[in-house]
């Protein structure tokens, strides 16, 4: 860069003088390239190009709209959300907007919490009525699993309150007023539902185009669907003559999960695609509905149904988790030493090629690591723990 | 890692952040104009935005393996439908169904399936606990995790890019979590802060000095225990000081943008605090905890309360309980009905109740009730507490609000534990009911770029046609 002239005939001796009174002295007046109220520009002797700004102009626009249009974010409603959305509708439908957050994507929204009393009672009804996770779900509109994390986390802060540990109470306090939140129903009000409870995951077969010719005379239904996704024959007519609804298979296969059919051989064998009434949480709801079909005036003998259809389900699961419980159990046999800190699990080796791998060094193999060295000194080999066991 | 991501407003990029520039980089995004560009400049853009947002903190190659073409969801299923119609219906005619006056029997609604791309990231125990509203951003909430304050599983965990398991349960320090969302320290409060601490030192070092002369146990002894009555003593008075000193703030802070009943509120309260402080000269009851005060209080109250016949009849919504403001100062306010919170009663019992008397609660009225007890909560639950690194009774900040949001995510509850059960991400987020049929998914190679009726993204919405 060439050498820059310096624009002023005021000398270095002189500028602290100019600076300390800057404000009301009369020698600034003498130099107009120096108005700007900004003492740094007086600094610099050696610049001739303007100092900038005190702010740059994408910065003066922000604060500009944070204090103008934005100022609506400054302050909220405690309880309701306060979302950028807001800005884009006013007037016209309110409340529809309210739990999106990002203005450019209409299909995200911001699901609601539960309440302080919902997951309290949620805790009440599993823990202390000692209901099933599944009938409180249907209940209360919660899904099972968000249930089961609920009783775990209450646990948690039972544990934590009687252990006189800190919680972060005002901090629960201010994000149940920032977010939606779902409350518990008034005694003889109806519960509102929390989430859609019967999710279906979309299996990777469906996503198949499939061209199936069917003859129009012959109704088509779900468990036929499921069997052409998997490439399973169709049912015979004695067969598919006995199922009259596709839920009538969810009973069955609940009985009894070794009815379901296979497909392919060796590797490639797999169970053929249920019909949706099979796979949701909760199949005892479709066969509720149909009860209700075929009994409309009969609200009483439906319920009774349903509540031992219930209990039915609930003693099959139990037996089913007992039954693996004892077959771990059995498989390995725990040996705790007095004196030590350690207990030792000790299991039967299987020696087979499923087992142990061809060359008897698979990975799941015992004594797989003889001689091998270990990995974690390769290169490139992931040291980040993938499980922490509870 | 370099820290690269800034809310820069000449990128104007948005991040996993609470930060007003972030805000505002979100209000002015409009999505990249296609237009006389090539397909490779929209990719390179819109690549760019996703990834500010969803991975500003994942190693290019991370990012390359990160994700599936098999994007997992689920459909929500009514089981009235599913009663009523065992399939053939839907596939009746000539395969979609029997139109219905020309229209389609059965109407489907595209699924944003594509939501799902970032599910892997979602795992990531940052992006999850900035997710649960622990971290005020996703860089916080990193440096979190690298500082130890986060547990798995009950285990210390220090990688960020830890992938939960369905099941897991992470914890975050609390004092973190009040640190990140509350405000910041005014000067003021600084500088209390620094006068406790320095407080606590001196007291330390004359306990230590009292130590080693250990021939006068017992007077020491004694002068101690007066002394630790006096700094309690002091301690309540000062709590209650504070408390005025938060009542006046938020009226000055806030004159232009309080309600005037608000204003009524707060002033009642000023009250109430000035009258006790003023009696509790003469009073030896301050010398007890607040602790002990408070479950002394709430018995008192929970008696008197019984005795008392129900005549309420619009019950509070749920939402009260929780309807607080900046700390104590403001919990009168939360309430409605204003000259009950001024009325003199209220202040009077108010003033009985911090020191500890009998609380005549047969003469208030249900709303001064609930507000007496509210703040009692309040005063026992957020306490001013100078010695720690946030503001403590704690508010949010106004910009954080508007960022707040659950996405279908997170299974943890009481937030107030700062810990969650996160749930594998399954649920496009946003997607409720309605879609019963499955329109296929085309995956291209490059992972940001959809085809229509796709969004992408659940900040930035960009959609590409390909």
């Amino acid at each position: 860069m060439p050498p820059r002239m310096q624009s002023r005939s005021v000398s270095n001796t002189l500028l602290p003088y100019l600076t300390s009174t800057s404000s009301s002295s009369s020698s600034l007046s003498s130099i107009p390239s120096l108005s700007s109220a900004s003492s740094q520009c007086l600094l610099r002797q050696f610049s001739a190009t303007a100092a900038p700004q005190a702010q740059t102009k994408l910065r003066r626009q922000m604060f500009e709209w944070l204090n103008n249009e934005g100022s609506v974010f400054k302050h909220h409603v405690p309880g309701e959300t306060n979302y950028l959305t807001r800005l884009k509708q006013r007037g016209g439908n309110e409340g529809s907007e309210t739990s999106r957050p990002f203005p450019n994507n209409q299909h995200f929204i911001s699901e609601p919490i539960l309440s302080e009393e919902l997951r309290n009672e949620v805790y009440n009804r599993v823990v202390e009525q000692k209901k099933s996770v599944r009938v409180v779900s249907v209940e209360l509109g919660i899904d099972m699993k968000r249930i089961a994390a609920v009783v775990r986390l209450v646990e948690l802060e039972k544990r934590q309150r009687a252990q006189g540990k800190p919680l972060a109470l005002p901090y629960a306090r201010a994000v149940h007023e920032m977010v939606p939140t779902t409350p518990l129903a008034e005694k003889g009000e109806r519960q509102t539902y929390h989430e859609p409870i019967n999710d279906l995951p979309a299996h990777p077969l469906t996503g198949s185009q499939i061209f199936y010719p069917v003859p129009e005379s012959r109704s088509f239904n779900r468990v036929e669907a499921g069997r052409v996704f998997s490439g399973a024959p169709a049912m015979e007519h004695s067969e598919a003559a006995e199922i009259s609804h596709p839920s009538d298979l969810a009973e069955k296969i609940m009985e009894d999960p070794n009815s379901i059919g296979w497909v392919g051989k060796g590797a490639n064998a797999r169970q053929i695609l249920q019909p949706a009434d099979v796979r949701i949480p909760h199949p005892h709801l479709v066969a509720q509905e149909r009860d209700r079909l075929a009994h409309p005036n009969e609200r009483l003998a439906v319920a009774d149904l349903q509540a031992k259809r219930l209990e039915r389900q609930d003693a099959l699961e139990k037996e089913r988790r007992e039954r693996l419980q004892a077959r771990r159990e059995k498989k390995t046999t725990i040996v705790s030493p007095e004196d030590s800190r350690f207990d030792y699990r000790i299991k039967d080796t299987i020696y087979t090629t499923e087992t142990t791998g061809v060359d008897g060094r698979g990975s799941k193999a015992t004594g797989r690591r003889y001689g091998v060295p270990h990995r974690d000194r390769t290169r490139g080999e992931v040291k980040i723990p993938t499980r922490v066991e509870a | 890692m370099r820290n690269r991501a800034s809310n820069a407003l000449s990128k104007g990029k948005i991040r996993q952040s609470w930060s007003k520039y972030n805000l505002y980089n979100m209000q002015r995004f409009r999505s990249p104009p296609t237009t006389n560009r090539t397909f490779f400049q929209q990719k390179w853009s819109a690549k760019a935005a996703s990834r500010a947002y969803h991975g500003e903190q994942v190693r290019e190659g991370q990012w390359k393996r990160m994700f599936n073409h098999r994007i997992r969801s689920v459909i929500p299923m009514n089981a009235s439908d599913l009663a009523a119609d065992d399939g053939s219906l839907v596939s009746s005619g000539r395969g979609s169904g029997l139109d219905k006056a020309g229209k389609p029997a059965y109407q489907t609604r595209p699924t944003p399936y594509t939501h799902m791309t970032f599910a892997p990231l979602e795992r990531r125990l940052d992006v999850a606990i900035f997710r649960a509203l622990f971290a005020s951003s996703a860089r916080q909430a990193r440096q979190f995790v690298i500082h130890g304050a986060v547990t798995v599983n009950g285990q210390k965990m220090k990688h960020p890019s830890y992938l939960l398991n369905p099941g897991d349960l992470f914890q975050v320090d609390p004092d973190r979590v009040l640190y990140a969302t509350g405000h910041t320290k005014t000067p003021y409060e600084r500088r209390q802060g620094r006068l406790t601490r320095r407080k606590a030192k001196a007291q330390r070092s004359e306990g230590a000095e009292e130590a080693e002369a250990a021939p006068q146990t017992e007077e020491a002894k004694e002068t101690a225990k007066e002394e630790t009555k006096e700094t309690e003593k002091e301690d309540t008075k000062e709590t209650l000081k504070a408390l005025l000193a938060q009542a006046k703030s938020v009226m000055s802070a806030g004159k232009n943008t309080l309600a005037p009943q608000r204003k009524q509120e707060l002033r009642g309260f000023q009250q109430a605090v000035r009258r006790v402080l003023s009696r509790s000269e003469s009073s030896t009851v301050l010398a007890d905890s607040l602790e002990a005060q408070f479950s002394q209080l709430t018995l008192l109250l929970k008696a008197k309360r019984s005795e008392k016949p129900e005549k309420k009849d619009v019950k509070p919504r749920p939402e009260d309980a929780f309807a607080t403001d900046r700390g104590d100062a403001e919990v009168a306010s939360a309430k409605k009905d204003t000259e009950a919170t001024a009325s003199d009663k209220l202040s009077e019992a108010f003033a009985q109740a911090t020191l500890g008397n009998e609380v005549d609660a047969s003469e208030l009225s249900d709303e001064e009730f609930d507000t007496l007890k509210r703040a009692l909560t309040q005063m026992r639950d957020n306490p001013l507490d100078n010695s720690k690194t946030y503001s403590p009774p704690l508010a949010a900040t106004p910009i954080h609000v508007c960022l707040c949001l659950h996405p279908a995510l997170s299974r943890g509850q009481p937030e107030h534990l700062c810990s969650r059960v996160p749930a594998p991400p399954r649920r496009p987020p946003g997607f409720r009911r309605g879609a019963h049929s499955l329109r296929r998914v085309h995956c291209h190679s490059g992972l940001w770029l959809v085809p229509e009726e796709t969004v992408v993204d659940d900040a930035i919405g960009l959609y590409f046609s390909a």
